[in-house]
């Protein structure tokens, strides 16, 4: 799923298919993790997303080894060469429709550049269709990246602006 | 059922209600920086810009190119220029198209 | 007009066949001319022991008016125990006729060995249908030295004169002790009928009575392949040729089980409940010990031969509770569980001989044995998969093929041990229910192993990827698949036969304790449990239906099409990196490795590193089955050592001979004088 570029006209065709995935999803979703060369800290806050403090079961998402059996592909890490065979054939292991989320700062092309090892970004190799920064990104934001996913949350980075109003 | 067992109950019970209500942990979180036009000089930005870690800052003439998606909240643009960056507290980045996460900031501090 | 006549008409089919074989089996036509002689005389057998299953026994006869064989008398006699296992034996010929046209090659070799595959099948036909003492022991040594000659089918490999060697020297010890306790009653009841000596059995005293059933259980132990004298069983059966196998597991191990029976049940009624026990401990000690050494075996043909081993210790447990709780005065659990066990005797027949035939269909498609070099043959020989697979749930005993319900009979007539009164008994019968439900759990793990590694999956080599179904034999494992099928569904007119069987053998009518309705059987007892195969069958099949019938009836899903397999991301995924048959099994081989005790070797090109990154790490693991190493070597080394001792004695040298000569004559002459 790739919805076009904002400011452009939307075709009805992703926002069909975005409506289609909050229907799906809306409720319950299969998530399979991917870990493309990341430095495990991004692993770590998404396996505190199952303890009692965030328990993003109740939510209704579930994590999945089989790629078979999830709807969502969770990638962290910058893609590196080495791996992009096994990446590309989990993303088609998944049955359609499926959603790409690309978390972490390595994943979105901020730590790494493109090199004979790396890709750097995660959208080299996949078509992603959320992305979530941080390093690490916290379990509050990964629980706001799922919901944006799913369509349950609005994303606020449209809105923002990053500039500090007050004060001279 | 008494009054007392429904609020240990109540306080028992340690699961966040985010996304539907705030979590106050949150405030503690590292976040991307947020800049101030006014304090923000070209040389004051260069200075950033070299001590930024990966790509997020750069500038393009008088305008700051920032990459929220590219930043790991490391704090040390904030070190070099203390009085144009602030933490900005903003921790849902989430986007469904990359171009949304990068921003442009005007450099307002040179002029007078 | 009665059920020998059937039995005779078959006799003269195979002696027709075996001719006809021997004369003609080189060419094509005359090998399919004998197979055809060979199914009408399997025909015939079947029709003939059924009828004899509800007939009852038939008089003594002594055909040719007192014609004498190996100076005894020639007597025949239709029985209503032997019932079962004659038409086994025909269900049995019937299919390998059917099977041999395609698996066998025209030849001299297929011609001599047709000769001997028939004169086995005279004289098992002989060995049930016997009257008479000295007819039984003739036929019984014939069908050993015909079937010896079957499984050295392939004369000029090694492993095939160890494995009839094997065969020809256990065999011989049995009959050995066979002949000893048939000498025993016979003396003692003056009489070489089988009806004369039934009747005067009483005469005899307990201990002779207990000598003979002791020798009985022993050498009918050793062909029925009873632990410790089971040792043949795995040597044999991968060398003889797949019908060859087939007929050895499926009707000649039945043949030393039915000596077991004919002893216990009509010829020597010892007294006293331990002869029962003996025969149950020994059945659930080759029950637990056969499947476990099966979990080891990668050759499929010697798995399948560990679990004919397992299956012979469950009817034989079934027969001894039987004769303990005829001790016990429980005539209704007695006859309950001697049904049982011979519903197991047809089962395993059926599905045993399909598994071989099947083990043969694969060798011949492949080339190999080995579970290890095979995978995939799902897709090659489908139809034989499919085969395969009814033998394979009927062997597990899973529902709701027929030894789920023979399995189902046996446990709930075990169950009911506490009726005895006798806390011993009891506690001992239960126990003798535990292993054989711990047999039960690996024996479907064991063929889970057996039949997922050979046909699912990818395949391992070339060869198992080049197997083709064109001109394999499917005429006669199809047979035995529907035999196994009606087995399961026509319970209820099995089980009314061998009521009638019961109550020619032990005089109980067991009646509406078992078959109260027409569908529903009883463990002799209205108040224990109950089971009906024929609606259990039909509300499986419907419960499959259910979901078929939903997804059918679903709305159009999206289009959808193949794609690979999902092999964990693995850039090669490679058909050597499935489960194989020994790691499959190794969560039980090592948890019986006291049993196993294997000898491990592990060499490595250099003893400073572990990892094997300078050189390939050799892991070798070899078993001795415990009772090769512990009781048969140990008298192999004896003879051997008393041979060395003889053999100064026979040194060559004519001087020695002479002075032998002299000392002989000089004895004789001393003696003379005396």
């Amino acid at each position: 799923m790739k919805p076009g570029q904002p400011g452009q006209d939307e075709p009805t065709a992703a926002e069909e298919l975005r409506k289609q995935i909050a229907a799906q999803f809306g409720r319950s979703l299969h998530i399979r993790t991917l870990d493309t060369g990341s430095c495990a800290v991004c692993e770590q806050e998404i396996r505190l997303l199952t303890a009692p403090h965030y328990d993003l079961h109740r939510l209704g998402f579930f994590f999945t080894p089989a790629p078979r059996h999830a709807d969502l592909l969770l990638v962290t890490g910058p893609m590196v060469r080495a791996f992009e065979v096994a990446a590309r054939k989990t993303y088609e292991a998944m049955p359609g429709p499926k959603v790409v989320v690309a978390t972490g700062a390595c994943a979105l092309g901020g730590v790494y550049q493109s090199d004979p090892f790396v890709h750097g970004e995660v959208d080299a190799v996949l078509p992603v269709d959320v992305w979530i920064p941080g390093c690490p990104p916290s379990p509050l934001a990964l629980l706001q990246g799922l919901g944006v996913a799913v369509g349950r949350l609005a994303e606020k980075t449209p809105g923002l602006e990053f500039i500090d109003g007050g004060g001279a | 059922m008494p009054l007392w067992f429904a609020r240990g109950l109540r306080r028992g019970v340690v699961t966040t209600r985010y996304p539907a209500r705030s979590d106050p942990s949150a405030a503690s979180l590292p976040t991307p920086p947020a800049f101030r036009p006014r304090q923000l000089t070209v040389r004051a930005v260069d200075q950033m810009i070299a001590e930024c870690p990966g790509p997020a800052l750069s500038r393009v003439a008088g305008t700051l190119v920032f990459d929220a998606g590219a930043c790991t909240a490391c704090g040390r643009c904030a070190r070099v220029a203390p009085h144009a960056v602030t933490p900005s507290g903003e921790f849902e980045l989430a986007s469904t198209a990359r171009p949304a996460l990068i921003k442009l900031i005007p450099i307002l501090g040179d002029q007078r | 007009m009665n059920p020998l006549d059937l039995l005779y008409g078959a006799g003269g089919a195979w002696l027709a066949a075996g001719l006809a074989g021997l004369l003609a089996g080189s060419r094509r036509p005359g090998l399919r001319a004998c197979c055809g002689l060979s199914a009408l005389g399997g025909a015939a057998a079947a029709a003939g022991g059924g009828w004899s299953m509800v007939y009852g026994n038939t008089g003594l006869v002594t055909p040719g008016g007192g014609q004498t064989i190996a100076g005894g008398p020639l007597q025949l006699q239709a029985t209503s125990l032997a019932g079962v296992f004659v038409a086994l034996l025909g269900l049995v010929a019937v299919a390998i006729a059917w099977y041999a046209p395609r698996y066998h090659e025209p030849g001299r070799g297929t011609a001599i060995y047709l000769a001997a595959y028939h004169l086995a099948l005279l004289a098992c036909l002989a060995v049930l249908a016997a009257g008479g003492m000295v007819t039984f022991l003739v036929a019984w040594e014939t069908m050993s030295l015909a079937c010896y000659l079957l499984i050295v089918r392939h004369p000029r490999s090694d492993a095939s004169a160890r494995g009839a060697f094997w065969f020809l020297a256990l065999s011989e010890i049995g009959f050995l002790l066979v002949v000893a306790a048939f000498v025993i009653l016979s003396s003692k009841t003056h009489a070489t009928a089988l009806d004369a000596m039934a009747a005067r059995a009483h005469l005899v005293s307990g201990g002779w009575l207990a000598a003979a059933f002791l020798l009985a259980l022993a050498g009918f132990g050793f062909k029925a392949g009873l632990v410790p004298w089971h040792v043949w069983l795995p040597e044999a059966h991968p060398v003889a040729p797949a019908d060859g196998s087939g007929f050895l597991s499926g009707v000649v191990v039945k043949l030393g089980v039915y000596g077991i029976a004919l002893f216990a049940f009509r010829l020597d009624p010892v007294a006293g409940a331990w002869p029962g026990l003996v025969v149950m401990g020994a059945g659930a000690l080759s029950a637990a010990i056969g499947i476990l050494y099966a979990m080891r075996e990668r050759d499929i043909k010697r798995f399948l031969a560990y679990s004919t081993i397992e299956n012979t210790g469950i009817i034989v447990t079934a027969f001894g509770a039987a004769m303990i709780f005829h001790a016990y005065r429980l005539p209704a659990l007695s006859a309950f569980l001697l049904i049982a066990g011979l519903y197991h005797v047809a089962n395993h027949g059926c599905y045993k001989t399909l598994l071989f035939l099947e083990a043969g269909v694969v060798e011949h498609a492949t080339g190999t044995r080995d579970m290890d070099r095979l995978g995939g043959l799902v897709h090659r020989l489908p139809r034989s998969a499919v085969i395969a697979f009814t033998g394979t749930l009927g062997i597990a005993a899973l529902p709701p093929l027929n030894g789920f319900v023979s399995e189902w009979l046996i446990f709930q007539g075990l169950f009911q041990g506490f009726r005895t009164g006798s806390d011993l008994y009891g506690i001992l019968i239960v126990l003798a229910a535990a292993t054989l439900g711990l047999t039960g759990g690996l024996a479907i793990y064991a063929f889970v192993r057996g039949f997922g590694i050979p046909f699912l999956g990818m395949p391992r080599t070339r060869q198992a990827a080049a197997a083709r179904e064109t001109g394999q034999p499917l005429a006669g494992p199809g047979l035995l698949a529907v035999a196994c099928v009606a087995l399961a569904v026509g319970a209820p007119v099995m089980l009314a036969a061998l009521s009638r069987t019961a109550r020619t053998v032990t005089g109980v009518t067991l009646g509406p304790l078992l078959l109260p309705g027409k569908l529903t059987v009883l463990p002799a007892h209205a108040d224990f449990s109950a089971f009906s195969p024929t609606y259990l069958a039909v509300f499986l099949v419907a419960a499959c239906a259910v979901p078929a019938l939903i997804y059918l009836a679903g709305r159009p899903r999206a289009a959808s099409g193949p794609v690979p397999v999902w092999d964990g991301g693995m850039v090669s995924f490679k058909p050597r990196m499935q489960y194989s048959a020994m790691t499959f099994s190794a969560p039980t081989r090592v948890t019986f490795d006291a049993l196993y005790r294997p000898a491990v070797s592990v060499t490595r090109a250099s003893d400073d590193d572990p990892a094997g990154r300078s050189g390939p790490v050799h892991y070798e693991a070899q078993v001795t089955p415990i009772f090769e190493r512990y009781l048969y070597r140990p008298v192999i080394r004896a003879v051997e050592w008393l041979a060395d001792g003889v053999r100064p004695v026979q040194s060559g040298d004519v001087n020695l001979y002479l002075l032998y000569v002299f000392a002989v004559i000089l004895l004789a002459y001393l003696l003379g004088a005396v």
